[in-house]
């Protein structure tokens, strides 16, 4: 009985791992371009963040005016890459 | 089934072995000619299966383990050990993790667990997963190594088979200890997940910080499971262990706290690398180290290093967690040193006083905190290699500074959340911390009208200072509720109620982390009870009684009971708060058959002002009555109360925010909705 069960665990499992597969995932390296997109989606929901939170009523004009222009100019950095890297790629 | 066990955890060894070697080979095939890719492609995802079929061998295994307690085959010398007949059923199953080789076993199985979820779920990050599954496989080899090795936990016994176990200790015959010990071990073999995926994201020089969003539930599931884990053992020992505290500095309550500090301070400050691309290189190493003392703790606990009332006996299994152990410090120094350009920061820190400051100065005082327990955990091994003789380290010092830090740690959890990322003005500084300095200067004042006496004595001193920061945090975190919410309600024209919970919908997250803070503070006014503690100790006869405090205790009769599992003694108590009958108490003391031991069973009255916790010290030798010792322990409940409400803040900043769910339906209906949201809630 310990034999069988033993021997129905192994077959099992063997199965399992080696039954041919018609397709399997591929295993990709992310591109600059996939890293740039989610730089923008973090800046712009830093930017809602502070949208939100100046609402509220926890910053003054000045520091959420000052904070903002940082975070657009960071938010422009990245969308000029971004829209360079689309514009090579089309031409490539 | 002895035979099915032991097969099972060697199959499971070759499984683990098969996923850690073929998935380095096809990783590194993959490296090398990443454009030749399906056959490693082919191999890797043999590797990824052969890590499932690995969960499926040790589930075997520990189904064997648990069906032999249950069917008492006490031919199997580790439930020899740890069971017998009259062990009622629960505890038969946790007759699992009561000895070392079980422990391991379960260790081993958890782990196997985590790495079945993270294979299944490898669509997330197909590259990703790929090494962190092969860095799991590696440390599930080093696991169930060890259950084939030096602690198999399907020895058979010598000799002839005994008709009856020796059975469970008694100290573990307790409801808790049936849920403790797997909440802790989940906490600890669950950082395992983390590490691997920064370990591999480090190995692939992963760009990005997604690696990040896609442990962050794994992170904060596992704090969960730690965060359990160590109060509920705090809960066993203030039931169990009868000295009226649920902490006592041992050595393996501070190898739990150890990693649940430095796991704590990588939660927070993996917020920064999120947010703003900085602090890489030290979430990776706060990351690496969490999961070194979780190694180190469990190291601790089985080699028999440090005495304690949860150590295993000393064992030659310390060996193996030392090289292990330095391995693991080996490969991670390695690939840090590899690849450190990797792990450059996008961003420097702008002003002190910032959101990214507060982080920093709460991961230092949480380092300080788990370099001083470290330090004195250690200090017996220390001081016996230079001076020859082992020195104990007692709770006066972790008191002397831990409960500084605490407090400061309490500071900065009011303080973080309303300082801005980048810098705050001064304007902003006041703006924010008005109400909250007001709410803890009253309470502070009303507290010494009341009574309070902080230049007595240091204890009152903390006790105060906690009782008024916990005022502060709690109007700073509420006021961020309150300031959300309103803008909510500007937007919707809905309650407040309605907005509260709009508010915490569309930022799961932050609000949830907020609540966890709330349980936090409430757990810390718990702690400052301890300072007003009263205690009494005395024989107590029929009739006799004794005052404490506003309660009054009679005897009304002690008399002696006997079952199957244990013999005990006990005394039944009337209990009178200000001259009314309030309660009867029955402390008891037992005498476990199957081990031979006594363990003392705490009768408690637990109301939120206090606990009348009273125990059952045994018997005088000359007059034969019983000795009752007495304790007060007031706040002790919301300890309790407090560490509900972190776990509901964590489950709550576990669910999908509103937003996110809003994305999945029909672009009609999510226009509709934005149109009355305008305003978002900074999600």
């Amino acid at each position: 009985m310990t034999i069988l069960a033993c021997a129905a665990l192994s077959i099992g499992i063997f199965i399992y791992i080696f039954y041919p597969q018609s397709k399997t995932e591929e295993q990709t390296q992310k591109t600059r371009l996939e890293f740039l997109q989610e730089r923008k989606e973090t800046i712009y929901e830093n930017l809602r963040d502070l949208n939100f939170e100046y609402r509220a009523g926890k910053y003054p004009e000045e520091d959420y005016l000052a904070q903002r222009a940082s975070m657009e100019n960071e938010a422009a950095q990245i969308l000029s890459e971004i829209e360079f890297l689309e514009t090579s790629m089309h031409a490539a | 089934m002895a035979a099915f066990g032991s097969f099972a955890i060697l199959l499971g060894l070759v499984l683990c072995a098969y996923t850690f070697v073929v998935g380095t080979i096809a990783l590194r095939q993959i490296a090398v000619h990443p454009q030749a890719s399906f056959g490693p492609e082919r191999l890797a995802e043999s590797a990824r299966r052969a890590g499932i079929g690995s969960f499926i061998a040790l589930s075997a295994a520990a189904f064997a383990l648990i069906y032999c307690a249950f069917t008492n085959d006490f031919s199997v010398s580790y439930i020899l050990h740890h069971s017998n007949r009259a062990l009622p059923w629960p505890y038969k199953f946790a007759a699992l993790w009561s000895g070392q080789e079980g422990s391991l076993l379960l260790w081993a199985w958890l782990l196997a667990t985590y790495g079945f979820v993270l294979r299944v779920r490898h669509k997330v990050d197909v590259k990703l997963t790929a090494y962190a599954s092969t860095i799991l496989a590696a440390v599930q080899v080093f696991f169930t190594l060890l259950i084939v090795f030096p602690a198999p936990p399907f020895a058979l016994t010598q000799g002839a088979v005994p008709a009856d176990g020796f059975g469970l200790n008694p100290l573990l015959q307790y409801p808790e200890m049936v849920i403790h010990p797997p909440m802790l071990y989940l906490g600890y073999v669950g950082f395992s997940v983390p590490f691997a995926f920064a370990l591999g994201a480090l190995m692939m020089r992963y760009p990005g910080e997604k690696w990040i969003h896609i442990t962050r539930r794994w992170t904060m599931v596992t704090w969960l499971f730690l965060t359990c884990g160590i109060f509920l053992g705090m809960h066993w020992a203030y039931a169990v262990l009868g000295w009226g505290g649920y902490w006592g500095w041992d050595p393996v309550e501070n190898a739990s706290l150890m990693p649940w500090l430095t796991g704590t301070a990588f939660l927070h400050s993996v917020m920064m690398q999120e947010k703003r691309g900085m602090m890489k290189s030290w979430n990776v190493w706060l990351i690496f180290t969490t999961f070194m003392l979780s190694i180190l703790g469990t190291l601790l606990t089985r080699s028999g290093l440090v005495s304690s009332v949860h150590a295993f006996a000393a064992s030659s299994i310390g060996t193996w967690f030392w090289v292990f152990l330095l391995i693991v410090l080996s490969v991670c120094l390695f690939t840090y040193i590899l690849q450190r350009d990797h792990l450059q920061s996008e961003h420097k820190l702008e002003s002190l006083v910032s959101r990214e400051s507060s982080f920093l100065f709460n991961n230092l005082v949480l380092l300080a905190a788990c370099f001083t327990i470290l330090w004195g955990t250690l200090f017996p091994i220390i001081s016996e290699y230079v001076e020859g003789s082992k020195v104990t380290v007692g709770p006066p010092f972790y008191n002397r500074v831990a409960v500084p830090i605490g407090v400061f740690l309490l500071l900065l959890t009011g303080i973080g959340p309303i300082l801005a990322w980048r810098s705050t003005s001064f304007k902003s500084v006041q703006r924010n911390f008005l109400w909250p300095c007001i709410a803890g200067v009253v309470t502070a004042l009303v507290l010494m009208a009341a009574g309070m006496r902080p230049w007595q004595d240091v204890g009152t001193l903390y006790s105060l200072m906690t009782f008024s920061l916990a005022a502060l945090v709690m109007t700073a975190v509420g006021s961020e509720f309150w300031r959300g919410a309103r803008v909510i309600q500007r937007h919707t024209g809905k309650n407040m109620l309605f907005s509260l919970v709009q508010l915490t919908r569309r930022n799961t997250r932050r609000y949830g982390g907020h609540l966890v803070h709330i349980g936090v503070v409430i757990v810390f006014i718990g702690f400052a009870g301890s300072a007003f503690n009263q205690s009494n100790e005395q024989e107590m006869g029929f009739h006799d009684s004794m005052t404490i405090g506003p309660y009054r205790l009679v005897c009304q009769s002690y008399t002696q009971d006997s079952n199957a599992n244990y013999d005990s003694e006990y005394e039944l108590l009337n209990v009178y708060k200000n001259g009314k009958f309030l309660t009867q108490m029955a402390p008891e003391r037992r005498f476990y058959h199957a081990s031979q031991q006594t363990e003392t069973m705490v009768a408690n009255h637990s109301t939120l002002e206090r606990d009348l916790y009273v125990v059952y010290e045994g018997r005088n030798q000359d007059t034969n009555q019983p000795i009752i010792k007495v304790i007060i322990n007031p706040l002790v409940a919301w300890i309790w109360i407090g560490v509900a409400v972190m776990a509901f803040g964590t489950l709550l900043a576990l669910v999908p925010n509103m937003s996110a769910e809003q994305a999945a339906r029909p672009r009609k209906q999510q226009a509709e909705e934005e149109v009355a949201l305008t305003a978002g809630a900074g999600d």
